[in-house]
C-alpha cells in the first residue's frame, strides 16, 4: 500500500513542475514586457483622449537601461517634444525594486533641475491614464498571483492571472492579467477598484518584432469610470544600443545629447 | 342644457352615479404606487432651457460633478490633533468605499492634492496620505495647510476648528442613501467632534421627505379640520361625508392622472391635495342654498332641482374662473408650475362635474327628517351669522363714500408696501432655522468659503490663451476683485496652481507667489503639476485646450441676488481691465439666479394673464363690463393689501408666493361672482325695481343669505390651509398664511365693498 502512494506522488510531480505558478507567469511577463534587451529607445506618441473624443498630445523620446537582471534596478530618461511649450523638458527616473523611485525634472523655462518626490507609484504618468507602475512595473512580491484559467485573447493562448495586493494600503482591489503563453507579453489587464468594480483596462493593441524581441508597440489604457483613455504608439523602437550610464545624470538632463533624443 | 340633464340623471339614477364614481376612484387609486418624487431644483426649468444646456456643457468641459455632499467635521478644540485626524482618515476611507461615490475625486485631508517643497524636493500629492502618528507630523500638517492658500477655507477653516470632506457622486447615484450611510459612518466615531452632512443632494432629499410628510400627514389633517368645520356648520354627518367624499374623489382622480401619465410630483403639485380640498368647499354654496330651499319647500327632490338651478350659474362661473386662474400657469416657463396649474385646473373641472352629479345624487339619500332638523336654524332672519353679515353690508350700503375712501387710503399704504417687495429665492431658507440642514449650512458658511457654488467661465478666442501670463494675471485680479465682496467667501482658479508651483519651486520664497513672466514657464509649471496631480485638479479649472478657464466662486449665501452681484462685479472688472475674453456665469448659484428671474417674469406674465382672463369671465358671466369691474375690486384690493404686508414685513417674494398670488385671483374672485350673481338674481326675482331702497335691501339680503355661504366657504378654505402654517418647510407656511389671509380678507371685502360700490355706482350700473 505504502509503495503505491509513493508511486502515485512520484507520477504527479513532473506534471506539477510543468505548470507555471501565478508568480512565475508574472515574473516572466515582467521580464518580457519591461526588461527586454540591455537598453531600449523609442519615440513615444501618447494621445490623451477624453470621453468626448478631445485629444491632447504628448510626444517624447524614452530611453531605458537595465542595471541588473529582470526585476531589478532600471534607469529611465525622457525628453519631451510635445506639447510645444514643454519642448526640451526632460525627466529622469531611477527605479528601484521595493523602494521609492528617484525622479528629477528639468524645467527649461527657469533653467532648473528639480527633484520630484515619488511617494506614490500609482499616480498618473505624465498626466496619462497610465500610472508609474503601469509604465515601469509593480514589485511582484507586493501581490499574490494565481493562475485562474487559460483563455484565448484573439488568436493567442493566454494565462489569466489574478493578482491581489498583500497589503491593505493599495488603492486597488485586484487585477486580472491575460499573459500570452508563447511570448509572455500581457495582452490585456483589468484593474478592479476596492469596491470590486472594474475601473481600468489595459490592452496591447499591436505586437511587433523588434530585433527578435516581441514588443507591444501600440497599447491603450482606458479608465472605464471616466471614459478617459490614453493611446500609446512606439514610433521608432530599438534595443541594445549601448546607452552609456553617464547619460542618466543632471548634466545631460539639462543638455541631452542629440543622438539619443532624436 | 347638459348640466341640467346631468343633475336630472343623477337624482333619478343616484346609485349608478355613486357606484360609477367609486369604480373610477378605485381605478385611479391603482396608479398611486407608481408615484415618483422630483425635488431637484434644476428640473424647475425644462431640460432644453439655455441655462441647463450651458451648465451641462460646463460640467462636461471641466469634469465637474452635478452633486457633491459636503461632510463638515468640527472640533472646538481644533481638528489638528492625532485623535481627530485619525477619525477623519477612517471616515474618509470608509466614504471612499461607498458605492455611488466618485472616490477618485473625493477631496479631504487624505486625498486633496497638495503642492510643497521639502528639502529641495517638489512634492505633489495627497496632503495627508495617512493619519499622523506623532505630534511632529501634526505640526507639519498644520504648516502645510496654512502655508497653502489653496487649502485654507476649503479643507480647513482659518481658526483650525473645522474641516470638510467633499464627496462627489457618480451620475444617477442616490444622494439620500449615501448621505444616510455617511451619517452612519460618522455616528460610529465617539469623540468631541460634531459632524455636518450638507450639500445640494442632502437638501433636496430632505425636502423630498418633507414633501411626502406634507402630502401624507398634512392633507389628511386638512381634510379632518374641514370635516369638523362642515359638521359644526351643518350638523349633519352625511352632508359632511358627501363634501369630503367629493373632495377625496377629485383628489384621487387628479393625482392618479398625474402619476398615471408618468409625471413626477414636484414641490408645487405636492400641495395639490390641500388646494383641491379647499376648492371643493365651493360646493358649500350648494348645501347652503339647499338648506334654505328645503326649509321653504319641504320637498327634497324639488329643493335639489331648485337649488341646482339657482346656484348653477355662479358655481359654473366660479369653476370656470378657478380653472382659468390655474390654467394660465400652463403658459409659464417653470415646469412644476405648469404641471401644478394643469393639475388643479383638471381637478377643478372634476370637482364641478361632481357638483352637478355626485352631490345631487347623494342629496337624494339624505334622510328628510335630518335635513329638517338641521335646516331649522337656516333662516336669514333668525341666524346670528346672517344678521352679522347683514350688518357689515349695511355699513357699506349706507355709507358707501366713507367706506370707499377708507379703502382708498388702505390702497395707498399697500402700494407703498408693494414698492418694498424684494424678489429672492433662497433654497436653503426653505428649511426652518432649527432644521439640521440650515444648521449645517450656517456652520459651514461661517467656517469655510461658502456652500453655494458659482462658476465664472472665462472664454478666449484661441487655444493656449490661458497660459499667457496676462491671462493668468487677469484671472488673479478678477479673483481679488470678487473676494472683496462680502457675499464671496473663496475663489480659486488655474492661476492659484501656477502661483503655488512658482513659489514652491523657488524654495517657498513669498517673492515668487506670483504669475511667472513667460507663457512657456506657465506651460511647464502646469505640465509639471499635471504629472503628479489628480486629473480632475486641472480639469476642474481649465479645459484641455487652455482656451477656457473656470473660476470657482464660493458664496456665503444661497440668495439668488448674490450671484447677480458677482456677475456685475466681473463685468465691472472686465471694463476696467479689458482683455480679449468673455465671461459667462454658470453653476448652481447661477442657475438659482436665472430661475429667480424666471419666477419674476412668470409672475408678471401670469398675473397679467389671470387678470385678463378673470375679467373676461366676469364680463361674460354678468354680460356687462361694468359689473365685471365692480366684482374685480374686492379681489384687487385683497391682493394689493397682502403684497403691501409682504413688502412691509420684508419677507422675500419667492417662487411659491409669486405663484400663489397669480392663482389666488382665480379663487378669490369666486366670492364676487356668487355675490353679484345672486344679488342680481334676487333683484329680478323680487320685481326688478332699482330704487335706492330696493337695491339696498337686495344687497343686504345677498350679504345675509349667499353671504353666509361665502363666509362658510372662506372659513373652510382658511381652516384647510391653516394646517400648512404648521408645515416643516417655510414655503408651505408662507402659502398657508397667504391663502388664509386672502380668503378671509376677500370674503370681508366682498361683503363690505360690493354693497358700497353698487350703491355708489347704482345709476351707472342699472341704466
Amino acid at each position: 500500500m505504502k509503495r503505491w502512494w509513493i508511486w502515485m506522488i512520484a507520477g504527479l510531480l513532473p506534471l506539477q513542475a510543468l505548470a507555471l505558478s501565478g508568480e512565475e507567469v508574472m515574473k516572466k511577463s515582467q521580464a518580457a514586457f519591461l526588461y527586454p534587451g540591455k537598453d531600449f529607445k523609442a519615440r513615444v506618441v501618447m494621445k490623451l483622449i477624453n470621453k468626448d473624443g478631445q485629444e491632447r498630445l504628448r510626444e517624447m523620446t524614452m530611453l531605458r537601461k537595465n542595471v541588473g537582471e529582470a526585476g531589478g534596478e532600471q534607469k529611465y530618461f525622457m525628453y519631451f517634444f510635445q506639447p510645444a511649450d514643454v519642448k526640451d523638458m526632460t525627466f529622469m527616473i531611477y527605479k528601484y525594486p521595493a523602494k521609492d523611485d528617484d525622479r528629477w525634472m528639468f524645467i527649461p523655462a527657469i533653467n532648473m533641475v528639480k527633484r520630484i518626490a515619488a511617494q506614490d507609484k500609482r499616480s498618473s504618468f505624465v498626466g496619462s491614464d497610465f500610472t508609474y507602475e503601469d509604465v515601469s512595473g509593480r514589485d511582484i512580491e507586493d501581490d499574490n498571483h494565481v493562475v485562474e484559467r487559460e483563455e484565448k485573447v484573439g488568436s493567442r493562448d493566454c494565462y489569466v492571472v489574478k493578482s491581489t495586493p498583500k497589503g491593505a494600503d493599495a488603492d486597488f482591489g485586484h487585477k486580472v492579467t491575460w499573459v500570452d503563453k508563447a511570448n509572455f507579453l500581457p495582452l490585456k489587464e483589468e484593474q478592479y477598484d476596492r469596491k470590486g468594480a472594474r475601473y481600468k483596462q489595459f490592452t496591447a493593441d499591436e505586437v511587433a518584432d523588434v530585433k527578435g524581441i516581441p514588443t507591444a508597440v501600440k497599447r491603450t489604457m482606458k479608465n472605464l469610470q471616466t471614459g478617459h483613455r490614453t493611446e500609446v504608439a512606439y514610433v521608432k523602437t530599438d534595443y541594445d544600443l549601448g546607452i552609456e550610464d553617464s547619460l542618466f545624470s543632471e548634466r545631460f538632463l539639462r543638455q541631452p545629447p542629440r543622438k539619443w533624443v532624436d | 342644457m347638459f348640466k341640467f340633464s346631468l343633475v336630472e340623471f343623477s337624482i333619478r339614477r343616484p346609485k349608478l352615479v355613486i357606484w360609477a364614481t367609486v369604480a373610477l376612484v378605485v381605478l385611479f387609486l391603482t396608479q398611486f404606487p407608481r408615484i415618483k418624487i422630483d425635488t431637484n431644483p434644476k428640473h424647475m426649468l425644462p431640460e432644453n432651457s439655455d441655462v441647463r444646456v450651458w451648465n451641462d456643457e460646463v460640467d462636461k468641459t471641466f469634469a465637474l460633478y452635478e452633486d457633491t455632499i459636503v461632510v463638515g467635521v468640527k472640533n472646538n478644540a481644533g481638528v489638528l490633533n492625532r485623535e481627530t485626524l485619525g477619525r477623519i482618515a477612517r471616515i474618509t476611507d470608509e466614504i471612499l468605499a461607498l458605492p455611488g461615490v466618485a472616490s477618485r475625486d473625493v477631496n479631504g485631508f487624505t486625498t486633496i492634492t497638495n503642492v510643497t517643497a521639502e528639502a529641495g524636493t517638489l512634492k505633489v500629492g495627497p496632503l495627508m496620505p495617512a493619519a499622523p502618528k506623532t505630534d511632529a507630523e501634526v505640526i507639519a500638517l498644520r504648516q502645510a495647510l496654512f502655508g497653502n492658500p489653496l487649502l485654507v477655507d476649503r479643507v480647513i477653516s482659518k481658526d483650525g476648528k473645522t474641516t470638510a470632506i467633499y464627496v462627489p457622486l457618480e451620475k444617477g447615484a442616490n444622494g439620500a442613501e449615501i448621505a444616510e450611510k455617511i451619517r452612519a459612518i460618522v455616528a460610529k466615531e465617539k469623540g468631541p467632534e460634531r459632524y455636518y452632512v450638507a450639500g445640494d443632494p442632502v437638501a433636496r432629499d430632505t425636502f423630498g421627505a418633507e414633501m411626502f410628510k406634507l402630502m401624507g400627514i398634512f392633507s389628511p389633517i386638512a381634510g379632518m379640520i374641514m370635516f369638523i368645520a362642515i359638521q359644526l356648520m351643518f350638523r349633519n354627518l352625511s352632508l359632511s361625508f358627501t363634501m369630503m367624499g367629493v373632495a377625496m374623489a377629485a383628489i384621487i382622480l387628479s393625482m392618479g392622472t398625474l402619476i398615471g401619465v408618468g409625471l413626477p410630483v414636484h414641490i408645487m403639485s405636492s400641495m395639490a391635495p390641500v388646494f383641491l380640498m379647499a376648492i371643493a368647499t365651493d360646493s358649500i354654496h350648494i348645501f347652503n342654498e339647499f338648506y334654505f330651499r328645503y326649509r321653504e319647500k319641504r320637498n327634497k327632490l324639488e329643493a335639489i332641482r331648485e337649488t341646482m338651478a339657482a346656484v348653477s350659474r355662479p358655481v359654473r362661473y366660479t369653476a370656470l374662473a378657478t380653472t382659468a386662474g390655474f390654467a394660465v400657469l400652463l403658459f409659464m416657463n417653470i415646469v412644476p408650475v405648469q404641471v401644478f396649474g394643469g393639475l388643479i385646473a383638471f381637478g377643478t373641472v372634476v370637482l364641478r362635474l361632481f357638483s352637478f352629479s355626485l352631490i345631487p345624487a347623494i342629496l337624494t339619500f339624505v334622510k328628510e327628517e335630518k335635513i329638517a332638523k338641521a335646516a331649522e336654524s337656516e333662516s336669514a332672519e333668525l341666524d346670528r351669522t346672517a344678521r352679522f353679515l347683514r350688518r357689515i353690508a349695511e355699513v357699506g350700503a349706507t355709507r358707501p363714500l366713507a367706506t370707499a375712501l377708507v379703502g382708498l387710503g388702505l390702497v395707498a399704504v399697500a402700494i407703498a408696501g408693494t414698492a418694498k417687495i424684494h424678489v429672492n429665492n433662497n433654497l436653503v431658507a426653505w428649511f426652518k432655522e432649527s432644521s439640521e440642514i440650515r444648521i449645517a449650512d450656517t456652520a459651514m458658511n461661517q467656517a469655510l468659503g461658502g456652500t453655494s457654488l458659482g462658476y465664472l467661465v472665462v472664454l478666449a478666442n484661441e487655444p493656449e490663451f490661458m497660459k499667457r501670463p496676462e491671462a493668468m494675471r487677469w484671472l488673479e485680479g478678477l479673483q481679488r476683485h470678487l473676494e472683496a465682496m462680502p457675499v464671496v467667501g473663496k475663489t480659486f482658479s488655474v492661476a492659484d496652481y501656477v502661483k503655488r508651483i512658482n513659489r514652491v519651486l523657488h524654495d517657498d520664497d513669498p517673492k515668487f507667489d506670483a504669475v511667472p513672466e513667460t507663457q512657456d514657464t506657465v506651460g511647464q509649471y502646469l505640465f509639471l503639476f499635471s504629472m503628479s496631480a489628480k486629473p480632475s485638479d486641472l480639469d476642474n479649472v481649465v479645459d484641455s485646450t487652455f482656451q477656457k478657464a473656470n473660476v470657482w466662486v464660493q458664496l456665503k449665501t444661497w440668495d439668488a441676488e448674490a450671484m447677480r452681484q458677482v456677475i456685475e462685479a466681473a463685468a465691472g472688472y472686465q471694463k476696467a481691465h479689458p482683455l480679449a475674453v468673455t465671461v459667462k456665469p454658470a453653476g448652481i448659484a447661477y442657475f438659482n439666479l436665472v430661475w429667480n428671474d424666471e419666477v419674476l417674469g412668470d409672475l408678471v406674465l401670469g398675473l397679467g394673464l389671470a387678470l385678463v382672463v378673470v375679467f373676461v369671465i366676469l364680463a361674460l358671466d354678468f354680460r356687462s363690463a361694468k359689473w365685471a369691474l365692480v366684482a374685480y375690486v374686492p379681489l384687487l384690493f385683497t391682493i394689493l393689501l397682502i403684497y403691501g404686508v409682504v413688502g412691509f414685513v420684508g419677507k422675500d417674494f419667492d417662487m411659491p408666493l409669486s405663484v400663489m398670488s397669480t392663482l389666488s385671483l382665480g379663487m378669490a374672485v369666486d366670492f364676487s361672482i356668487h355675490f353679484i350673481s345672486r344679488f342680481r338674481q334676487h333683484l329680478v326675482e323680487s320685481g326688478g325695481a332699482t330704487s335706492e331702497a330696493a337695491v339696498r335691501e337686495a344687497l343686504l339680503w345677498t350679504a345675509a343669505r349667499p353671504g353666509k355661504g361665502i363666509l362658510r366657504n372662506a372659513l373652510l378654505f382658511a381652516a384647510a390651509f391653516s394646517v400648512m402654517l404648521f408645515a416643516p418647510l417655510t414655503p408651505y407656511m408662507a402659502v398657508g398664511a397667504f391663502i388664509v389671509s386672502m380668503m378671509l380678507l376677500s370674503a370681508l371685502f366682498t361683503i363690505l365693498y360690493l354693497p358700497a360700490l353698487v350703491m355708489l355706482g347704482r345709476k351707472h350700473l342699472f341704466n
